[in-house]
């Protein structure tokens, strides 16, 4: 049996280890075209502040591919034949393959803006190891960067350019800071945190334009309001889409939405041929499809993926959502997905920026949002699967924190709030019997 | 305001193996020499009232541990573990490593370094030397060393020791502290610690049954009296002067600052193997490992702490000093330092790669 893999990142080292895991003597090629050896994506802000070398991103020792008979090509898939059974690379070198899986995860998403096609520098994204490249290259010490765009991304440009010690705004189109997961109370505690460490934080602000000089160089960006920022850096991260546009043009392109349609067994129309991670869409049974874009679903579906590709049944469900992220020094753990339809219990705890937010529906808690200390996320999502009530989540709060030895958060304050919010919350009549 | 700031060049370069590092290096190379075999810093000691050039180092030491703790203080001052640690290492430097022992001279007893017990200094159980010291002082050294240290161990890892009271820790987690990222990281590397660290053991385990011996039956063999006598001295000159000092120090800026604790000392070799037996373990919270790396980077005992936490497995490897840096610089808060009643079994490197 022949694997071919289109994509060394995540979803796709963890399909071929988990290939060969399975499978002694299948050949398992890995191709890429953007690095030679897997790397941590995540990671690449903390190569651009100079807290990890380049070959300190690489989640394996390079002599594990070896041993694991994985063989890697460096290249870009440019044609796919699926009834030759055959993809061709940049090139020109062919490969001949039996079952295939596409994961060629995301790309930046592109801005419409006035002025964009006269940008020859100074302009950069950040999600691949040609962006961080690019970037490193872009920073010019002591002037002035804007960052746009108002998710995980950007912050972490943000955190960059202000190490490497620009003058960084942080541009954000939304009334405040990635309104997709936290509250404007949330926000406010976060851009409080980027103020203070004087990143200049710009909400409501809908970039229209960018201005460049006679040589093609970024000197600003323009607003909506008419407002001008000044800069020599535009940092650009409004999302990510799935890198998908190149199979428009291959000889048996797979069926395409917003990324390549996959079933919950992730086969994509294409006889043999898959896909997983971000650039994937898959359709699961009596439910709207998902495009996954974390880390973690990409590694999730690596794995389903493999065990797809060997002949199991395989079902994707998606797990009760987590996520983590990192703002600055604000450390922040998500479980489950907040709704318009939940009562909500806040608390901000005094003197040191942290929060902790319970959405709860029909009596059970069902979502968390804790910021500025750490819990474990399985303990949250065993609770939101039991459907335990929000007082008895808030009784048994410590039992999911992950705080450092001596440095658990004191969570006395909050479960005094929280009685008080309830029998406010039971006086209104809003409590639940 | 704070205000963050690239590390500039020379930061940047005397912590990454540069040109300055090297010098670094071969400036504390020659520092040891001098200090180990020559006479040269006595008057200079004699000069600042400190008695001997041991007195002298002792102060440099002390202090090196002393501001560097300050700095390490400031640096982690958001994580309680971190302080207290650092507390704790400076304290028992200043306490029991350095004015007690010159409390005691001054009182006309013996110099004695309550921090330190068999197997890491072995003159605390050479029967030549024990026996000749006040009854409290030999209970200290036999209680320490079969009591206190398998019981904590036990119950907290070596971490109590390496990493909260040990000196060349102490150094380590101070002074050294910004070069900790360099130790290797390689397999070949896990495979030369698991065979130097308990040779290293086995050595010194050997030479106090031979000291043992020889002040048993030594006046009826004086042959193995003799064979003794010089054993100890080239264990003496390889272990505690060139490994623990020369190289152990000297190679901070080269090859991080846990040499000598991760390679060859037979204490950290004793207290890794009562570790593996007992409650200490780094738990890792399943899935939530973004493979950054930044943990492997900053252990110091070239743990790839990121194969374990990628692959789901809380984990006891007889190495780990608990420091307690893979946890306060992972972004996702994945690493937890416990001590737990039970540990579940571990999973091998190997499974972990395939997983």
């Amino acid at each position: 049996m022949r694997y071919a893999i289109a994509g060394n990142g995540v979803a796709g080292v963890t399909a071929a280890l988990g290939l060969r895991a399975r499978d002694a003597h299948a050949s398992i090629t890995l191709i890429s075209g953007e690095a030679d050896y897997f790397f941590s994506r995540t990671a690449l802000m903390y190569a651009f502040m100079d807290r990890l070398s380049r070959r300190d991103l690489e989640p394996y020792e390079r002599g594990v591919f070896e041993a694991q008979r994985i063989e890697l090509v460096r290249g870009w898939v440019k044609d796919i034949d699926a009834q030759a059974r055959t993809l061709t690379l940049d090139s020109g070198r062919t490969l001949g393959w039996d079952r295939l899986l596409i994961a060629t995860g995301s790309r930046p998403r592109r801005p419409q803006w006035e002025g964009l096609e006269s940008v020859r520098t100074g302009q950069v994204h950040f999600v691949s190891m040609q962006d961080l490249e690019a970037s490193e290259r872009a920073v010019r010490r002591g002037e002035k960067a804007v960052v746009v765009g108002g998710g995980l991304i950007g912050i972490e440009l943000v955190e960059c350019l202000h190490w490497a010690g620009m003058e960084v705004t942080f541009l954000i189109r939304e009334p405040w800071y990635w309104p997709v997961a936290l509250s404007d109370a949330e926000s406010a505690m976060v851009i409080a945190h980027l103020r203070h460490h004087g990143v200049n934080v710009v909400t409501g602000e809908t970039v229209t334009a960018v201005a460049t000089d006679d040589s093609g160089v970024v000197t600003g960006v323009v607003t909506e309001a008419g407002r001008r920022y000044e800069c020599r850096l535009l940092g650009v991260s409004i999302g990510v889409e799935p890198a998908v546009e190149w199979l428009r043009a291959v000889t048996t392109p797979p069926r395409l939405k917003r990324g390549i349609v996959v079933d919950a067994g992730f086969r994509t129309s294409l006889p043999d041929v898959f896909a997983a991670g971000d650039c994937a869409e898959v359709e699961l049974s009596g439910r709207a499809a998902v495009v996954e874009q974390l880390w973690y679903s990409a590694k999730r579906q690596g794995r389903l993926a493999a065990q797809a590709m060997l002949g199991d049944a395989v079902q994707y469900e998606p797990p009760i959502f987590f996520n983590s992220s990192k703002f600055f020094e604000i450390e922040y753990t998500a479980v489950g997905r907040f709704t318009e339809a939940m009562r909500e219990f806040y608390y901000r705890f005094e003197g040191r920026d942290a929060s902790l937010r319970v959405g709860e529906e029909n009596g059970a808690a069902k979502a968390f949002n804790m910021l500025g200390s750490r819990w474990d996320h399985k303990v949250l999502e065993g609770w939101v699967r039991e459907h335990r009530s929000l007082e008895d989540v808030m009784s048994r709060l410590d039992e999911a924190q992950f705080d450092v030895e001596f440095g658990r958060l004191n969570l006395a304050p909050a479960r005094a709030a929280f009685e008080h919010w309830r029998r406010a919350e039971w006086a209104a009549g809003k409590a639940p019997a | 305001m704070i205000r963050a700031t690239p590390g500039g060049r020379l930061a940047h370069d005397i912590t990454n193996r540069g040109a300055t590092a090297w010098i670094v290096s071969a400036l504390l190379f020659a520092f040891y020499i001098v200090l180990y075999f020559t006479e040269w810093f006595t008057p200079l000691a004699r000069a600042l009232h400190l008695g001997s050039k041991w007195t002298l180092y002792g102060t440099l030491y002390t202090l090196a541990i002393v501001i560097g703790g300050g700095f390490m203080i400031r640096r982690y001052g958001h994580n309680r573990y971190q302080v207290i640690r650092t507390f704790s290492v400076m304290s028992v430097q200043l306490l029991f490593a350095y004015s007690l022992p010159q409390l005691l001279v001054f009182l006309q007893q013996p110099e004695f370094y309550f921090s330190y017990l068999w197997p890491l200094k072995l003159d605390y159980l050479t029967p030549g030397y024990l026996f000749h010291l006040p009854l409290p002082f030999i209970l200290w050294s036999m209680l320490g060393s079969f009591l206190l240290v398998p019981i904590l161990g036990v119950f907290f890892g070596k971490r109590w020791y390496c990493s909260w009271v040990c000196g060349c820790g102490g150094l380590a987690n101070t002074f050294g502290e910004p070069w900790r990222h360099l130790s290797t990281k390689s397999s070949a590397s896990w495979r030369f610690e698991r065979v130097s660290i308990y040779t290293v053991l086995g050595l010194s385990v050997i030479l106090t049954a031979l000291l043992f011996a020889s002040y048993a039956v030594g006046g009826a063999h004086p042959e193995l009296a003799a064979f003794t006598y010089k054993y100890q001295g080239w264990y003496g000159l390889i272990v505690a002067s060139v490994l623990a000092g020369v190289v152990g120090v000297g190679l901070y800026p080269i090859a991080g600052t846990r040499v000598w604790c991760r390679f060859f000392c037979p204490m950290a070799a004793l207290l890794g193997i009562i570790q593996k037996a007992g409650r200490y373990r780094i738990t890792v919270k399943d899935d939530m490992c973004i493979s950054c790396g930044l943990c492997s980077k900053y252990c110091e005992m070239g743990i790839d702490v990121r194969a374990y936490a990628q692959a789901n497995t809380s984990f006891t490897r007889a190495s780990c000093v608990g420091c307690g840096l893979c946890a306060e610089v992972c972004p996702r808060g994945v690493l937890r330092l416990e001590n737990v009643a039970r540990k579940a079994p571990q999973l091998q490197l190997v499974q972990i790669v395939t997983r």
